[in-house]
């Protein structure tokens, strides 16, 4: 693949039309939220890009991340992504395999030295030396050393590589860490969720190609655009939790009446990422809307909070456990107190008597 | 996430313990004491001493009617906030998950909206009731560190759940976690001052009740 | 006993005895610690500072100063206790969270638990945590009595009680007093019967001031004719020690008047018509003899009742509106209410209720050993304004009471304000007004 030919003309050689490419644009930056002008800006600098060399690390990964992107309703807005980047490493997605899969890798490295971007996905195993996951016997932590040295940016697409995910759930076993516990000094973007919004990816992305630069991100480097509101603040059901009308098991009459699932474990409120809004699998539902609190999956850790049907106002602790010890130990206390008091009350008695 | 999962997670198992063993240990301490009491003869027709107690429980729900005028504002107060307090903590339904997880009891809540405007009346009692303490004679003279204390730890609860619930001042988990986190502090610091008048008053009233009403007194 | 009516406005502090001031301390601290039981403790415990209490008081409502808040007066009590006897004690020490009470508050504190407290109560019926505060401070006298530091007036009828079994007189002048009394009204007064089945006590307003109420009860023991006697032996019923914090006093004289009775073969002991007699003798005895007092104690406006009921003594009626001082120690801590009353509707008498009656009813401000505390004069007779509306506004007749103390009292307030209404006892009207 050439990086030479420009995007626009590109795209129209592959029966792309420009209608549909600037439908593209502006959808993308509706997406984001970007003022109305934006989309033209976006189009206009689209047209005149380079293909973008994109390498793809995969480490601790279930490879849900790239199932989400390349879901296709046909045709899917989303896939254009693929048709706008040069995909140069992507063990799911490639052609080749084994050691000249690796050596497109390097050969993409020297060949866009300093403009390629980097994605990750899976955490990254660090105990044992990172044993615990090595591609062509290469560690991940080397792999991504090595490969995020002369990157222009990197992303960490799914909750795995921007918080650690399950494979750094307790107990951890492997030592996994996130990939921004790894990379200093380049830009990082964090787009997390189990597995992220395909809009998530897609729209950051197509923003970093647009613009040069990364979207407006919050403290935790997820893009505002799509992880800037609550599930809780987008659902449907809001008019349900504000009255007070909540589903207390599944299928239950309320449940059935599609009532909050507050109490059912649902982490909506604290949860931040598009899944009520722009909703899944081409806007069809998400899982509020399906009869399944939201498990909190774009929130670091959200795997050890307590459990997924353990409602937001419990203790996530072992209250359970500590109240009896703290009664019985309180009771002795109590009795000793009371036996140190009638001592002293019985030694004034006696003094007074002399 | 992280002050959120430490409130209710570390911070509520502390609040719990200490809550749990403080309250044990003040009443245990003080019901163990030697029971230096009236032998005398009770007068003819005077109840079980138990009896007397129950009735003075009941009975100072409410002043006399002679002393009603004269604590008209302790008394009306007291009771907006008090009975707030209550519809807010057991009528909001995330309160009786919470308890419902603790012991296995629910019951079915009330409407959110409703329980907010309470819980706005219970912080404008609250308040006035700080605003009396700090002007009123005998109260000023009568208060010190730990009524403003036991003042403030209440008060937070219910500021703080006003916010979260209005998504006021911060991301709603830092405002959740930092009701849970006052929650906490009530619970802390409940055994060591005057909020442990939740479990005293009945032993306190009913203390006097029984030696009243052994004397033909109706307290 | 009058004391002369020389208003002190400087609210000083009195010492008995010479002693270092540490020793006071301990003294008091020692005491203090002996009356936390649990129902102490618990009243210790449970305030919640809502200053309800000063509402009731009838020092704070005259005055309008703060420092009167039953509450307050229980402050250096409430310290000894959490540093001492509380569930948290040792912490309270080791982390000095609680002060240790020194001797110049002990002194300071002297005027608000002697001059500023009758004891009587009301603040006890309006406390919404039911604290008896004024059990309490009576408790809490024991201690400043050990210390050495009560008012020096009660601290000298505290010497004579001790001297003569009274504060009022010699045991050995009542056979004199008795045969003057009896010659005076014309009736037989038995003095120191070796044998006798009610044993008859008195009290200072009695012996002092209002004699004619010796003659007032002879007179109707006469008539329903029982074999009754009073005794050298226990003849003053009023409890000084009771007042003070003197315990060691309170039990001296209560064994006097019990034992005596005990002796005679008396098994019936009539108190005066005197508050704290009735406190003493009928709820605090027990403490030295258990629940069964070998005596039954029956207070003068308790007898008249019953005598009336059974109809043993009829009155005839008076058609006059009348208005009652209910006395704290009888009425709001006695339980002898609806007795008094009775006794008045037996007068005859159209009752009119003064606003604040019954249990509610406002103390004359002299109980406690305050109307002798000659330094407390000017709070009293503030207090004293409050009762005297009180009564004007009813506009009844007559005005009645059943404790010779109230009456004093009353009567030096009414004298000290010019006012020209009669305070009547309860005896006297039944004596006078026998049926025949």
């Amino acid at each position: 693949m050439t990086d030479s030919q420009p995007l626009g003309e590109m795209l129209r050689e592959r029966g792309v039309s420009r209608r549909a490419f600037l439908k593209y644009a502006s959808y993308m930056a509706s997406l984001m939220a970007l003022p109305p002008a934006a989309a033209a800006t976006m189009a206009q600098s689209l047209a005149q890009a380079r293909r973008q060399s994109v390498i793809w690390l995969s480490f601790q990964e279930c490879t849900g991340c790239t199932e989400s992107l390349a879901r296709s309703f046909s045709p899917s807005l989303e896939e254009m992504i693929f048709d706008l980047i040069s995909l140069d490493y992507h063990h799911t997605l490639q052609a080749v395999s084994g050691e000249a899969a690796e050596q497109a890798r390097r050969q993409a490295m020297r060949d866009h030295k300093g403009k390629y971007i980097v994605i990750v996905d899976g955490s990254v195993p660090t105990a044992g030396g990172g044993v615990y996951s090595a591609i062509a016997g290469q560690s991940n932590v080397a792999m991504l050393a090595e490969t995020v040295e002369h990157a222009a940016a990197v992303i960490a697409v799914g909750t795995c590589a921007a918080f650690g995910g399950l494979p750094e759930a307790d107990p951890n076993p492997t030592g996994a860490v996130p990939v921004s516990k790894l990379v200093m000094g380049k830009p990082l973007i964090n787009i997390p969720g189990c597995p992220p919004m395909p809009q998530a990816m897609a729209g950051t992305l197509v923003h970093l190609l647009s613009f040069g630069k990364p979207p407006e991100l919050d403290a935790l480097l997820r893009p505002l655009a799509f992880f800037g509101e609550t599930i809780h603040d987008r659902c449907y059901r809001r008019q349900f939790y504000k009255r007070g009308l909540f589903a207390k098991s599944f299928d239950d009459a309320g449940a059935r009446k599609g009532w909050c699932l507050y109490e059912l474990g649902c982490k909506g409120p604290v949860t931040y990422n598009a899944c009520a809004s722009l909703k899944w699998n081409g806007g069809v539902s998400f899982p509020i809307q399906s009869g399944h609190g939201c498990i909190g999956c774009s929130e670091p850790r959200f795997w050890d909070r307590g459990g997924l049907y353990k409602a937001l106002p419990t203790g996530t602790g072992e209250r359970r456990r500590v109240v009896p010890i703290a009664a019985a130990g309180g009771a002795a206390l109590g009795v000793a107190a009371a036996a140190l008091a009638r001592g002293r009350l019985a030694a004034a008695a006696s003094k007074e008597a002399k | 996430m992280e002050l959120l999962d430490f409130a209710r997670g570390p911070a509520l198992d502390f609040a719990m313990l200490v809550f749990v063993l403080g309250v044990t240990w003040r009443l245990v301490g003080v019901l163990l004491l030697p029971r230096l009491r009236d032998r005398s003869a009770p007068r003819e027709g005077a109840p079980p001493r138990l009896v007397g107690a129950l009735r003075a429980i009941v009975r100072r729900m409410w002043p006399r009617k002679e002393f009603i005028q004269v604590t008209l504002f302790s008394t009306i107060n007291s009771y907006v906030f008090h009975l707030g307090l209550a519809i807010v903590v057991f009528g909001l339904a995330a309160h009786i998950v919470f308890i419902h997880d603790l012991f296995g009891l629910s019951w079915p809540s009330l409407p959110s909206d409703l329980v907010f405007g309470v819980g706005v009346i219970t912080l404008a009692a609250l308040v006035a009731a700080l605003v009396r303490r700090l002007t009123h004679p005998v109260l000023r003279l009568l208060s010190g560190p730990s009524d403003y204390l036991s003042w403030l730890l209440t008060t937070l609860p219910v500021l703080t759940g006003l916010l979260a619930t209005a998504q006021i001042g911060a991301r709603y988990e830092t405002l959740l976690a930092a009701h849970i986190l006052s929650i906490a502090a009530f619970l802390i610091w409940f055994p060591f001052g005057k909020l442990m008048h939740a479990f005293l008053f009945a032993f306190s009233r009913g203390a006097t009740g029984m030696r009243f009403s052994h004397r033909g007194v109706k307290v | 006993m009058s004391p002369a009516v020389t208003p002190s406005t400087t609210a000083g502090f009195d010492r008995q005895g010479e002693r270092t001031d540490d020793d006071r301390v301990d003294a008091a601290m020692r005491s203090f610690v002996r009356e936390f039981g649990v129902t102490a403790a618990l009243h210790m415990e449970s305030c919640v500072h809502c200053g309800m209490c000063a509402e009731a008081c009838h020092f704070h409502v005259a005055t309008g100063q703060a420092k009167y808040t039953p509450a307050y007066k229980l402050e250096p009590f409430r310290r000894a206790y959490l540093r001492e006897v509380g569930p948290f004690a040792p912490l309270v020490r080791a982390f000095g969270l609680v002060k240790k009470l020194r001797v110049d508050e002990l002194q300071q504190w002297q005027e608000l638990i002697y001059d500023s407290c009758t004891m009587c109560g009301r603040c006890t019926m309006v406390c919404p945590m039911g604290i008896d505060i004024a059990e309490l401070v009576k408790e809490a006298r024991h201690g400043m009595f050990k210390a050495g530091l009560i008012p020096e007036r009660l601290a000298l009828m505290d010497r004579a009680a001790q001297e003569w079994g009274s504060p009022a007189t010699p045991a050995e002048d009542l056979p004199d007093i008795l045969a003057e009394v009896s010659e005076e009204h014309g009736v037989p007064i038995p003095c120191d019967l070796p044998q006798a089945d009610i044993l008859v006590t008195a009290a200072p307003a009695e012996l002092g001031d209002h004699t004619k109420a010796l003659a007032d009860a002879a007179k109707i023991l006469n008539r329903i004719g029982v074999k009754w006697t009073m005794h050298q032996g226990g003849f003053d019923a009023s409890n000084i020690g009771f007042n003070n914090g003197d315990l060691q006093l309170q039990e001296r004289l209560t064994r006097a008047i019990i034992d005596t009775a005990v002796k005679i073969g008396a098994k019936t002991i009539l108190l005066p018509e005197c508050g704290h007699a009735y406190g003493a003798a009928r709820w605090e005895a027990a403490k030295w003899y258990g629940q069964a007092l070998p005596v039954r104690i029956i207070h003068m406006t308790e007898f008249l009742d019953e005598l009336i009921a059974e109809q043993r003594i009829r009155v005839k009626p008076i058609a006059d509106t009348a208005t009652f001082h209910d006395p704290c120690q009888i009425v709001r801590r006695g339980g002898l209410e609806a007795a008094a009353r009775r006794v008045l509707a037996a007068l005859g008498f159209e009752l009119i209720e003064l606003q604040d009656h019954g249990l509610t009813g406002y103390c004359c401000g002299g109980g406690g050993g305050v109307v002798s505390n000659q330094r407390a004069t000017p709070l009293r007779h503030k207090v004293f304004e409050m009762k005297k509306a009180q009564v004007e506004a009813t506009g009844a007749q007559r005005f009645v009471t059943s404790c010779g103390q109230c009456r004093i009292t009353l009567e030096m307030g009414a004298k000290h304000a010019h006012w020209d209404k009669k305070t009547e006892s309860l005896l006297e009207l039944v004596a006078d007004n026998l049926a025949d």
